[in-house]
């Protein structure tokens, strides 16, 4: 353990035991854990590929019908794929997706981890309900949030009218303030789950190895970049890739909120798969805006696995 | 080779992909059991027949509970024959029968307007030929209404009620800003110049601290919900149609609509009308009755039941301002069946006895018929809210039926126009946009899907 954390101190990897984590085991115990691993797995497994894995490639293969309320009418080859490079509307739709990442995963996750660095070494009192606070919008329903702010925003009503002497100004309704409020309603509601995990990431980080930097006279920011930031990766990882999967979903605030308007600055691929499945009845077009956003989701994942460069 | 980063990408894909593929799981008639209110003394036996009834909540058909009476009269008579309700919204209720219908678990009957049966779902082959229906008993309803519920002359919807939409004015208001003058109280019609000048009466009355209102008026143009209430604005206020006499394009952009486009942005501008692009009708309904506005541009009875207790004043029913003071009104509804084809005549069969015993039989379809809150089909029933308490309320919306205009909304491509409308409407209203030219392209794309 000294030799691995001094390693990683260094800013050096720690080099990978060749040793299997079976070793020492008999190959029937082995086969027994193994066994009994599969039998805990089963039951989410058999949820993952009946609700997950089987309708992905039921979408797959709807995207490349013409697919509507009747029933599949026919192959449509790639004409549903041909349509999106021609439809405005996804192209803003993805230009706002691509905003919407853009500004909602930096500012979730430097956010959440400056919250969890000022609270983290809190007692636990005042700890837990920090974190109760930031996470009470996560726990509470979307609608909930959504009505609040309509309230909040409201051009006659509101209180924001009211407090900047903007009466009649429509927030929602302008096509330049629209999509920021999107993002801001979209970051008080995703920072509570990266300010608990991040709490419990800083908590876990080797003490010895700070106290050995800071005795060697090191900053605080060093301390932080040298020591903390290496232990704490695996979380910011997960936290980037869940906020971005999170991005690209947003979904329901701008159905409770905008529709996609106005003039579609809050269109967001997304709400158009929804929207055109659900309101369109046009689902093979839908399939083929899903699978898209699924490839995007999946090279904006790669990008930050490899920018990240961890094997966790 | 390590498998989580694969697995990830597969879990971020499949997060995605899921929600496309997968029919919605809180639909009715999946994980969550309807709302059944069928009776439950029949036995089944061989005959008996168990049919879906999904309701849109049009007046008081909010709830499963309200059909009990209606489903018990009808058992008494068929006791084979149990209907189960399951009330559905405007608000996710295309999303609802969307997915139920592509998984095969739609339902047997549903209960709507000519817009989704006839032009939605039949169009799509998915309903039930209803002729022998009208055949039988539809003599006395109206062209109108009769025109609508088929398609290529062939009857997919029976009706049971129909009224029309039409605006309201805040009266108390009106007074307060002395533009009651502008305003045929008996006729309850008013100009299109008498509209201006009411509005701007009222607009000078809140800058005056007179009313206490914020906004005359607000064009509401944030979703689709209640646009009826702005297509009927924007036509009535110089006489002009919705689409064109042979059907074959959308109108918005003829010098008319035009014209009352540029009006409304006048309007807007100078304050005498606001234009929300985050309000869609339910909102611009709910500050009408907070008194926020002092017009609603979408009401009919439905609504005033529904904003009565909130009212505290007195809202006062009118038909849409035109140049000519002759109102041309959108239908609400007809509202009516229609019987979805899924290939089992026994059900299709008892489908036809619940829509005959429910919208022909006079007494329960008078019940079924008030609950709607609207008007019967059939001209042979009279008046059917003569002698009841509130006959006095109902005269106003009785009123608007004259003023019924055309029934353009079986027109092509006409859900996907719905969708261009309102963010027309919000370019012309809440930017700079050239009127005509916002108009122009709202009609191309509209009239791209006119098939």
């Amino acid at each position: 353990m000294a030799h691995t954390s001094a390693a990683a101190a260094a800013g050096h990897k720690p080099k990978k035991s060749k040793q299997s984590p079976h070793s020492g085991m008999s190959k029937a115990l082995i086969r027994r854990e193994t066994i009994s691993a599969y039998c805990f797995l089963l039951p989410s497994l058999l949820f993952f590929v009946t609700f997950v894995v089987v309708p992905m490639f039921i979408c797959v293969f709807y995207s490349f019908t013409e697919y509507g309320l009747g029933g599949v009418k026919g192959f449509a080859g790639l004409d549903n794929y041909l349509k999106l490079f021609q439809d405005p509307i996804f192209h803003r739709g993805f230009l706002n997706t691509v905003l919407i990442v853009a500004v909602a995963v930096p500012t979730v996750t430097a956010f959440s981890l400056w919250v969890s660095s000022a609270i983290y070494k809190m007692h636990a009192i005042p700890r837990s309900f920090f974190r109760c606070v930031f996470y009470l919008p996560v726990v509470t329903g979307s609608v909930a949030i959504t009505v609040v702010w309509k309230w909040i925003l409201d051009p006659y009503n509101g209180i924001l009218n009211q407090v900047a002497g903007t009466t009649g100004f429509d927030w929602l309704g302008n096509q330049r303030t629209a999509i920021w409020f999107i993002i801001l309603i979209l970051f008080t509601t995703s920072i509570g789950q990266p300010i608990v995990l991040y709490v419990a990431a800083l908590g876990n980080v080797d003490q010895s190895l700070v106290e050995a930097a800071q005795v060697d006279g090191a900053t605080k920011l060093q301390v932080f970049w040298k020591i903390k930031w290496p232990q704490i990766m695996p979380t910011t990882l997960y936290v980037m890739v869940i906020t971005t999967i999170n991005s690209f979903q947003c979904f329901a605030l701008i159905q409770l909120l905008t529709k996609g308007g106005p003039l579609n600055s809050t269109m967001t691929i997304m709400y158009q798969v929804y929207d055109t499945a659900y309101r369109l009845n046009d689902l093979g077009y839908a399939c083929a805006i899903g699978v898209v956003l699924a490839i995007i989701i999946a090279i904006f994942s790669a990008i930050q696995f490899k920018l990240a460069k961890t094997d966790d | 080779m390590n498998m989580k980063r694969p697995l990830a990408f597969l879990l971020a894909a499949g997060m995605t992909l899921g929600l496309t593929a997968c029919g919605d799981p809180s639909q009715p008639g999946s994980s969550n059991a309807p709302a059944s209110s069928s009776p439950s003394a029949n036995s089944p036996d061989s005959s008996a027949v168990t049919l879906d009834l999904w309701s849109f909540n049009i007046g008081s058909f909010t709830e499963a509970s309200n059909w009990d009476s209606i489903l018990t009269a009808f058992n008494d008579k068929y006791p084979d024959i149990t209907v189960n309700v399951t009330p559905i919204n405007y608000q996710d209720g295309d999303q609802k029968l969307t997915s139920a219908i592509t998984s095969g678990s739609g339902p047997d009957i549903i209960f709507e307007g000519p817009e989704r049966i006839v032009g939605n779902y039949a169009r799509e082959g998915l309903m039930v030929d209803l002729s022998d229906l009208w055949s039988k008993s539809g003599s006395d309803i109206a062209e109108g209404i009769s025109s609508v519920s088929q398609l290529d002359g062939t009857y997919y919807m029976y009706p049971l009620s129909a009224a029309a939409h039409c605006m309201a004015i805040n009266y108390e208001v009106f007074e307060a800003a002395g533009a009651l003058q502008y305003i045929d109280e008996e006729t309850r019609t008013w100009s299109t110049d008498d509209f201006k000048a009411a509005m701007e009466a009222i607009k000078t009355a809140i800058d005056n601290g007179t009313v206490s209102v914020a906004t005359p008026g607000i064009v509401y143009c944030g979703a689709q919900g209640g646009d009826q209430g702005t297509r009927a604005l924007v036509n009535n206020l110089y006489s002009d149609y919705y689409v064109t006499e042979d059907g074959t394009s959308y109108n918005a952009n003829s010098a008319k609509n035009v014209q009352a486009l540029t009006l409304l942005k006048d309007m807007v501008k100078n304050g005498s009308l606001s234009a929300n692009a985050s309000y869609a009708a339910a909102e611009e309904l709910q500050a009408f009755a907070n008194q926020t506005c002092a017009v609603t541009f979408c009401w009919n009875y439905s609504n005033y039941t529904q904003y009565a207790e909130q009212a505290q004043f007195t809202p006062f029913a009118m038909a849409f301002p035109s140049d000519d003071k002759v109102p041309a009104l959108e239908m609400a509804g007809p509202y009516g069946f229609g019987v979805f084809d899924k290939g089992d005549q026994a059900k299709i069969d008892a489908a036809k006895t619940f829509i005959d015993f429910v919208c022909n039989d006079q007494t329960v379809g008078t019940q079924a018929v008030k609950t709607t809150g609207f008007f019967p089909v059939h001209s042979d029933w009279g008046d059917v809210y003569a002698g009841d308490a509130d006959a006095e309320l109902r005269a106003p919306f009785a009123l608007m039926s004259d003023y019924l205009g055309r029934y353009y909304n079986l027109t092509g491509g006409w859900t996907e126009q719905r969708a261009l409308w309102w963010p027309m409407l919000a370019e012309i209203l809440t930017t700079d946009a050239d009127v005509q030219t916002a108009a122009d392209n709202y009609v191309n794309q509209a009239n791209a899907n006119i098939k």
